[in-house]
């Protein structure tokens, strides 16, 4: 695959470039928000008409992901009418637009397999073809990391700050203002025949390599995920003490899992309105109460904790069972959203402290 | 002033009069605290109180988060005074006994708003809105306070409020409207805002409820008004203005601008300023027949 050289000062002009390409151009941008006491930054992925006030490869990550723009956070499946004793469907016009998504970090890049392993999964026989029209039409430009705030912990889950290897086209910055280009598809190709105006040169393959390894020295978060899968794999430890103790404070909110890259879990509801209505599909978080209500009013996950730890398990080995796909991708963004600074990797090092002692795998008298 | 609140905690548990104390604790990065239920002595030490102790640990008192109070017959709670405030308010709403808690307040100089703007001291940048002009620095009702606790005149009206609140009234309704339909548009119903709030004390909340369905679940535009105009409206002469909502939301939309505005209206027109008795009840959960009602259109 060839390479190439953008000016970072350029990325304004090349997303106007997109734009005139007919494109949907998703890119990081600073929210207009009011300003005053308590406001803080709030950095989105957002649909640009233009390059003005872009901020790609600015920050660690968005406040939003790009799953939105895969998998809606609502969208009608169908319309419905009662026409006297008979039900109407008529199906709901829905636009893919061809998109371009600029500054996606590798992190966040490694969920698109993910999210690919359960919404379009051809070996189950099942695809969702609202998630596959998208993503069909989506191309990622992902940009290397070279920095990283306390919450950042790709190193542990096997992700690199600089990996392209869910990547179209992937962006490292040089460090002196230019960015080495590297195209992974044909999708990134066409992409960065779009660009080509703009290219300065040849990539610096050796440089991007050194500098891609930059932000791997600022990651302070680091755990060891070996040994997590062969504990969670053991019956006995579902009922260990540590889901209790760690889990206890948390609130029951769904910050951690709408913010989650991976998390996929949506509900299905028909809006009313008199006798017609469309049924309509949106995200739905199993940290909710009412996730597992049965409608005999029996809850088997009736405590916080115990939703805490089936969205550990689903990270560390339900994702991984299931849809052979990994389920964490070490984004970080759960822990800086939480309320109550429930961290997951704090999951991760007892987890794998309780593996390498066994002996501290006895139950807590205090929750007896 | 830790030490205190340490030896206090301790001497709490050592003699059971409490089954736990609720405090922060170091949090799993330098910007972050986290609550802690202390039921041990030995991790009384784990204890801290400081300008990033942001969270209303209240919440934890009200019957909505059954299972960290399971077992809990007296429960020991360090507080700020705006938490103190919550509790007053829970106490008053008829939530929770006054001695089924012991109060521990920690002296406050104000707590920094988000996690992320905290740089190592709190200054003008990164300070909480409730923090400036704070009347209850010296709290209300306390079991325990570690220094001196003079008498405090706080019948003046309780007027924090943010400047936005003011920007957003400047505008016309309509140019109101078009900000907050594009400011919810970042909502995706997590529902951080009602889980953090001490007040949400409904055990299945309006917009969990299907039959029938009150607010539509989907985080589209209806979805999402419908839930915020109806958390801001239950909190009504309710909400003690512990900011939690603002803070906790990871979309950094500023829903408690609704709740500093009520509380104006509520203070206009009832003379009533919600957290600081537990005697006087909370003006929309009672009825007088000389109850204004000039206002009512």
């Amino acid at each position: 695959m060839k390479t190439a050289t953008i000016q970072k000062s350029d990325l304004g002009k090349a997303i106007d470039l997109l734009v005139q390409a007919d494109l949907r151009v998703v890119a990081p941008r600073l929210q207009p928000t009011l300003d005053g006491p308590d406001d803080i930054d709030i950095l989105m992925f957002q649909e640009m008409k233009s390059g003005e006030g872009h901020q790609i490869g600015e920050g660690i990550l968005t406040h939003n992901g790009i799953k939105e723009f895969l998998f809606a956070k609502h969208e009608p499946l169908f319309a419905y009418e009662l026409k006297g004793k008979k039900v109407e469907i008529t199906p709901v016009h829905h636009e893919y637009p061809r998109t371009v998504i600029l500054g996606v970090r590798p992190c966040e890049a490694a969920s698109i397999p993910s999210l690919e392993a359960v919404f379009s999964n051809a070996n189950a026989g099942f695809e969702d073809p609202f998630f596959t029209k998208r993503l069909e039409r989506t191309t990622f430009v992902t940009y290397s990391c070279t920095d990283a705030d306390a919450s950042c912990f790709c190193t542990s889950v096997d992700i690199q700050p600089d990996d392209s290897t869910n990547s179209d086209l992937h962006f490292t910055e040089l460090g002196d203002g230019s960015i080495h280009v590297e195209a992974k598809t044909q999708a990134g190709e066409a992409v960065a025949s779009i660009l080509e105006p703009l290219f300065t040169g040849e990539g610096d393959q050796a440089k991007r390599e050194k500098m891609g390894k930059v932000a791997v020295e600022k990651i302070t978060r680091l755990r060891d995920k070996a040994p997590i899968r062969a504990w969670l794999d053991e019956n006995a430890n579902f009922d260990d003490e540590m889901w209790q103790r760690l889990g206890e404070k948390c609130l029951g909110c769904g910050a951690c899992t709408f913010e989650c890259p991976t998390c996929h879990c949506f509900d299905i509801v028909d809006e009313n309105k008199g006798t017609k209505g469309y049924r309509v599909k949106f995200w739905d978080s199993c940290q909710f109460d009412h996730f597992t209500l049965h409608a005999s009013g029996h809850n088997p996950r009736d405590w916080q904790y115990k939703r805490y730890r089936n969205r550990f398990m689903c990270k560390f080995k339900i994702y991984e069972e299931t849809f052979e796909a990994q389920g964490c991708i070490g984004c970080g963004r759960c822990i800086r959203g939480c309320p109550v600074n429930l961290d997951i990797t704090e999951y991760m090092a007892e987890v794998a402290h309780k593996a390498a002692n066994p002996a501290a795998m006895q139950a807590d008298p205090d929750f007896e | 002033m830790i030490e205190e609140i340490r030896n206090q905690a301790r001497h709490l548990l050592e003699n059971g009069e409490v089954d736990v104390v609720i405090g922060y604790a170091e949090g799993s990065d330098p910007t972050r605290t986290t609550p802690i239920f202390v039921r041990k002595v030995e991790d009384v030490d784990k204890l801290i109180f400081d300008e990033r102790c942001i969270n209303s640990l209240p919440l934890f008192l009200n019957k909505r988060h059954e299972f960290p109070r399971k077992g809990w017959k007296k429960t020991g709670i360090i507080g700020k005074g705006c938490d103190i405030r919550a509790i007053t308010q829970l106490i008053a709403e008829n939530q929770l006994k006054r001695d089924e808690v012991f109060i521990i307040s920690a002296p406050c100089e104000g707590v920094v708003s988000h996690p992320e703007k905290w740089d190592g001291k709190l200054h003008d940048g990164n300070r909480a809105t409730k923090c400036t002009d704070c009347d209850v620095k010296i709290p209300v009702d306390t079991d325990f306070f570690p220094v001196d606790k003079p008498e405090v005149d706080r019948t003046a009206p309780y007027q924090v409020t943010a400047p936005q609140v003011a920007n957003l009234m400047s505008l016309k309704t309509d140019e109101r409207f078009a900000f907050w339909r594009e400011d919810f548009d970042r909502c995706f119903k997590c529902y951080a805002c009602r889980e953090v709030c001490p007040h949400c004390s409904c055990n299945i909340c309006i917009t969990d409820r299907t039959e029938p369905s009150w607010i539509d679940p989907a985080a589209h535009k209806r979805g999402v008004f419908s839930w915020h105009m109806t958390r801001a409206m239950h909190l009504v002469g309710r909400c003690t203005g512990c900011g939690e909502c603002t803070r906790a939301c990871p979309m950094g939309i500023q829903v408690d601008l609704f709740n500093q505005r009520m509380k104006d209206v509520i203070q206009d027109h009832y003379d009533y300023k919600s957290g600081y008795s537990m005697e006087v009840k909370p003006p929309l959960i009672t009825y007088k027949v000389d109850d204004r009602e000039d206002f009512i259109q």
